[in-house]
């Protein structure tokens, strides 16, 4: 018996039974207990000694990883490739280290934890992942939570959205004109979709329904900051305007088919209307995201709708649309309809591109929807004062020696001696026969 | 009125402003040192006593001092009243209100008022037929003498020219008067107009305590009838105050003559002045800013409503809001007075019917703008027509939207399927709405008639999220001023803070108001921005008052270094802040002015020569006159100023 189960060639056998087995029984996350590899039938008279054998050979050929779990001990399959890079590994310490990354996973490890937890020289650690990273089998990584964190993770996984900061993250960077970019793309469809573009002549559409014809569409890529206009047909798509015909009331058609035939070309003043209560079909965050998946803006990035939500959010936080519960149905439309400005995307466009700007520059944020409000103090030079917690009368600014306000009054240019001001006396306002002089008589 | 340093320095430069220097001087004192005798104030300010009582005199007549005569020393105490001494700078929106809804000859009744202070009704008819008899005297000598015709009087904006005389009789003048009475725009002066709030509630409650409580009240019950005791008390003093409007309305004829009077074209209504009873010359009146400031604020909630919504829906809500606030005495109800008032028979019936609303419209508006149009199938009449029975039990949020929640009732209903709103989230829902169903109203074709029209502009109103409108019974509508106030000072926040801080710190802002307190690392990736701006703006506005930041140490020792820092909004304080704020912004308009001023000496003190007012142009070099004209055009720019930010004051504080 005894030399039975030291015959090599029958444990090899039961070796890779048992590798098998595991892996059909579960993924590579799976913790097997001693129970369950027990449970396959495979070691003879479930000897738990010969089992021990079986699985210590597997871990040697780094075929097994061996845990530690509140229950006791258990272990993991590895895929074969891996296994055999870490045969290949010269020394136990870079096999340690790769191992260490290796459990790191999809989150990957900084370099001063690895040091950590193998309680090794830095120098080691070092030489052990230079060596890894020439052999392609780690590679290193950015953490959007640590920027400045050196982390490591191997070379074929994916980094994590935790890792990466999900889908508005270019290399650990917030994408801010990928962003930028697709809030303006979803408020110009929640803009046209929550009001009625029209004018007093006749019916709105016509720019629609022209538009209505054409097909998917290019918009800028993920992190290019460009506006996609090669065609018209990118603004049918990025406004996402769909009306249809049946969608409008008839007369409405009939009216701007016979007067504006043209009216897509045709430049006319036009201005949005509310749409009247009980509206049934503001956009919703699921059709806003269809649109968005449509159209095929983010070729290369899948945005949920989950994502959709943070930037319909975003736009409602900027106070720049409001959700609107019609029958329970939640949409979103657009604030101030009557002050949004109305002329076409793809002319906006064009003249920001004429302006010389390439897509947003970061925090500037007016180029979406309509100028703030304004209220008596913004207008005021105190309003907008940087030095305004400090001004006080006798202080080091004050109302008597204000740039601001004689530059507001028009004043700045032709005062050069404002020091004078302070002493109170203008050089020839000194008493009324002083001032006589004034006088033509 | 929280009165802090930069209001009282406001008020006191405006009253040396108006009124001169001496009186500015006074009431500044008695804003720093508080109640005061005409001894104690020889003793602060070093004045004459004649000085001195002349002072106080002019201040009194303006209505901007409280007196309480001591009954025992027989001694009157002074007290500054800051509220009359800030309306002094409405008196332009006043009469500029009062122009555009009562027409010209109530406006310069009102102008009159103003310039006088309080009145005796004989004097004003006094000072007024001098007037008119002035008037007419210079239209005969002007027939006279042709040639005196325009520069010499004409300095002195009084001095009336031929006889275009906006009051023309005393007879008009007694009508207009009866006219802003009604309307709550004068009212009268009695014996307690000049106890400060609290002496006044001191007299009522030691009258009460006197007559019903001579033992003091005991236990819970007798302290609630005290309560309600106190409350009456204090509306009858404050009723006072209406005596003449009352005596007005007993008169069979008020209802006529407030027809005439909203039907606009005054001067046709001169006929009828002899049907005006003639008021009693004794009684004293003056203007009543609190009634002022209701129709201030109609105005403010319309050009709100044409900036979110549209001109016309803008016209209608201005019927709407005039109808409805025509009995309405005040913008905020006192909770001391108005508690177990029963509003029915101070504010009318509360509501206003779409019907009155359509008779109150111009014919020449037309209705059918300023609203999208769709297809009859696009629309849910049953949500749009959605009754709300009670006001919203809670401050309406905004953004008090929970996420996530959107998917679960996500089918599209029609009409006819059941889905009761049950949604946490819908904040406006009335506590027990009635739900009224009308299956099809006005939307049968798609060309609406008038009414139909006029019922899209006002359902639009009730849908919209700061709820401009309360649609209360079918055809009843009605506003909820405290919660749409609200939101419209926290829109007036924003717009501050989205022009301080631009649109990303306004993102930041909102996102704190409907999250509550977030550290930083939550900030980023709700506002999808960069960390380190986040950090700058958050900094940048925590200066600035928007926002305010909580220290939560880790553990006992309180490290700071280990601290977490919670950012939070608090409303009231940023209110609060952004009101002081423009108070100083206000006070420092005018400071600027008086600089200016000293700048512009020698010219004003040219303009100031008899020989020289009134005809600057003509007698002044021309460089001197450039000054002089750009003076008055910078002036006039800083006033103006002023009102501006005044409006926004008038938001924050008082509508
Ligand atoms: S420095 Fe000028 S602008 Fe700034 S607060 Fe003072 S007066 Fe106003």
């Amino acid at each position: 018996m005894a030399g039975d189960e030291d015959d090599p060639a029958k444990i090899q056998i039961l070796k890779d039974a048992l590798y098998d087995a595991a892996r059909e029984n579960g993924s590579e996350a799976r913790a097997f207990s001693q129970k369950d590899l027990l449970d396959f039938d495979i070691i003879p008279a479930d000897n738990p000694m010969l089992l021990l054998r079986v699985v210590q050979r597997l871990c040697d050929d780094k075929l097994f990883v061996g845990i530690t779990q509140a229950t006791g001990l258990a272990w993991r399959w590895r895929n074969k490739e891996d296994a055999k890079k870490y045969t290949s590994l010269p020394n136990d310490e870079t096999m340690m280290v790769y191992a260490v990354i290796d459990e790191a996973g999809a989150d990957g490890i900084w370099n001063r934890t690895i040091k950590n937890k193998l309680n090794m020289h830095e120098a080691v650690v070092k030489t052990c992942i230079k060596y890894l990273e020439t052999k392609g089998y780690i590679s290193s990584m950015k953490n959007v939570e640590h920027p400045n964190k050196k982390m490591y993770i191997k070379a074929n996984l994916r980094p994590s959205e935790r890792a990466t900061g999900g889908p508005w993250f270019t290399d650990g960077e917030l994408d801010t004109a990928f962003i930028s970019e697709l809030t303006m793309i979803v408020f110009e469809y929640i803009k046209t979709q929550s009001a009625y573009r029209g004018s007093q002549a006749g019916g709105a559409g016509a720019a629609a329904a022209a538009g209505s014809g054409a097909g998917a569409t290019k918009v800028p890529k993920k992190g290019v900051i460009r506006g996609g206009i090669d065609g018209g047909d990118s603004t049918s798509s990025s406004r996402g305007v769909k009306r249809t015909a049946t969608d409008m009331s008839t007369d409405d058609i009939v009216q701007q088919q016979s007067k504006h035939p043209t009216a897509a070309t045709k430049e006319k003043p036009k201005v949005f209307y509310p749409m009247p209560a009980g509206y049934k079909h503001y956009p919703t965050v699921t059709e806003i995201a269809k649109l968005i998946h449509e159209t095929g803006i983010t070729n290369n990035t899948t945005l949920g709708e989950a994502d959709i939500q943070q930037l319909v959010d975003v736009l409602h936080y900027d106070g720049l649309i409001e959700p609107i519960r019609v029958n329970g149905r939640k949409g979103y439309r657009v604030t101030r309809a009557a002050k949004q400005d109305a002329s076409s995307f793809q002319k906006r466009q064009q003249e920001r591109q004429q302006a010389g700007g390439v897509g947003l520059p970061v925090g500037s944020d007016d180029l979406v929807g309509p100028p703030p409000t304004a209220n008596g103090l913004t207008e005021a030079p105190c309003g907008r004062c940087p030095v305004f917690e400090l001004c006080e009368e006798g202080g080091p600014v004050s109302p008597s020696n204000c740039v601001y306000f004689l530059q507001w009054l028009g004043l700045a240019s032709s005062e050069e001696n404002t020091n004078t001001l302070a002493g109170g006396a203008t050089p020839n306002g000194v008493a009324g026969v002083a001032a006589v002089p004034g006088l033509v008589v | 009125m929280l009165v802090t340093k930069n209001v009282a320095e406001l008020c006191s430069l405006l009253i040396d402003e108006l009124y001169g220097e001496l009186p500015s001087r006074i009431f500044s004192i008695l804003l720093t040192r508080g109640r005061s005798s005409i001894p104690q104030l020889v003793q602060y300010t070093d004045m004459s006593l004649c000085e001195l009582r002349h002072g106080l005199a002019v201040l009194l007549q303006q209505n901007l001092l409280f007196y309480q005569v001591d009954s025992n020393s027989e001694k009157a105490m002074y007290e500054a009243n800051t509220d009359h001494a800030y309306n002094l700078l409405r008196i332009g929106k006043i009469l500029e209100m009062v122009d555009s809804s009562f027409g010209a000859p109530a406006k310069d009744v009102m102008q009159s008022l103003l310039l006088l202070g309080q009145t005796r009704i004989s004097d004003l008819v006094a000072a007024y037929q001098e007037k008119i008899d002035q008037a007419h005297q210079k239209l005969v000598k002007e027939e006279a003498d042709p040639f005196l015709e325009t520069n010499g009087v004409n300095g002195d904006s009084h001095a009336p020219k031929r006889l275009d005389l906006v009051i023309k009789t005393t007879a008009q003048l007694n009508s207009v008067i009866c006219r802003l009475v009604e309307a709550e725009l004068i009212d009268v002066v009695h014996a307690k107009t000049f106890l400060t709030p609290d002496d006044i509630y001191r007299d009522v409650e030691k009258e009460v305590l006197d007559t019903h409580f001579p033992g003091g009240p005991k236990g819970g019950k007798a302290k609630i009838e005290l309560e309600e005791k106190i409350a009456e008390g204090l509306r009858k003093v404050r009723g006072e105050s209406k005596s003449l409007k009352r005596k007005l309305e007993q008169n069979g004829t008020a209802a006529k003559r407030r027809k005439l009077f909203s039907g606009g074209g005054l001067s046709n209504g001169v006929h009828d002045v002899e049907l005006d009873p003639a008021l009693d010359p004794k009684q004293v009146i003056r203007i009543n800013y609190e009634k002022c400031l209701v129709d201030l604020r109609n105005r403010r909630l319309v050009q709100c409503v044409t900036d979110t919504i549209g001109d016309t829906t803008a016209y209608v809500y201005g019927v709407l809001l005039k109808l409805l606030t025509k009995q309405l005495p005040r913008c905020r109800s006192d909770p001391m007075m108005d508690i177990t008032e029963d509003d029915k028979d101070d504010c009318g019936k509360g509501f206003v019917t779409t019907d009155e609303i359509l008779d109150s419209l111009k014919t020449s508006v037309d209705l059918s703008v300023g609203l999208g149009k769709a297809a009859k199938d696009k629309f849910s009449s049953r949500a749009a027509e959605k009754v709300s029975g009670h006001p919203p039990k809670k401050k309406i949020i905004l953004e008090a939207e929970i996420d996530g929640d959107a998917s679960a009732d996500e089918e599209e209903e029609d009409e006819g399927s059941e889905s009761d709103e049950s949604d946490s989230d819908s904040d406006h829902k009335p506590a027990n709405g009635t739900k009224v169903k009308f299956a099809g109203v006005a939307t049968k074709e798609n060309r609406l008639d008038r009414p139909g029209q006029l019922r899209q502009h006002l359902l639009l109103l009730a849908e919209s999220n700061q709820h401009f409108v309360r649609h209360c019974g079918y055809n009843d509508w009605t506003v909820d001023f405290v919660p749409l106030m609200d939101v419209l000072r926290e829109a007036e926040l924003d717009s501050v803070i989205e022009r301080k801080s631009g649109r990303q710190g306004l993102r930041l802002v909102r996102i704190l108001r409907a999250k509550g307190k977030l550290d930083e690392k939550t900030l980023p990736n709700l506002a999808l921005m960069k960390k380190n701006e986040i950090q700058q703006k958050m900094l940048e506005m925590q200066t600035a008052g928007f926002i305010q930041v909580q220290e939560v140490p880790r553990d006992n020792k309180a490290d700071v270094k280990k601290s977490f820092f919670l950012w939070f909004v608090d409303l009231e304080k940023s209110i609060n802040t952004l009101l002081d704020t423009s108070y100083k912004a206000m006070l420092r308009c005018v400071q600027v002015l008086e600089v200016i001023r000293q700048k512009e000496k020698d010219v004003l003190l040219l303009t100031k020569r008899s020989d020289v007012r009134g005809r600057e142009r003509d007698v002044m070099r021309k460089e001197y006159y450039d000054r002089y004209a750009r003076f008055q055009a910078n002036e006039k720019k800083l006033f103006a100023q002023v009102m501006r930010i005044d409006d926004l004051v008038a938001l924050l504080r008082d509508f």
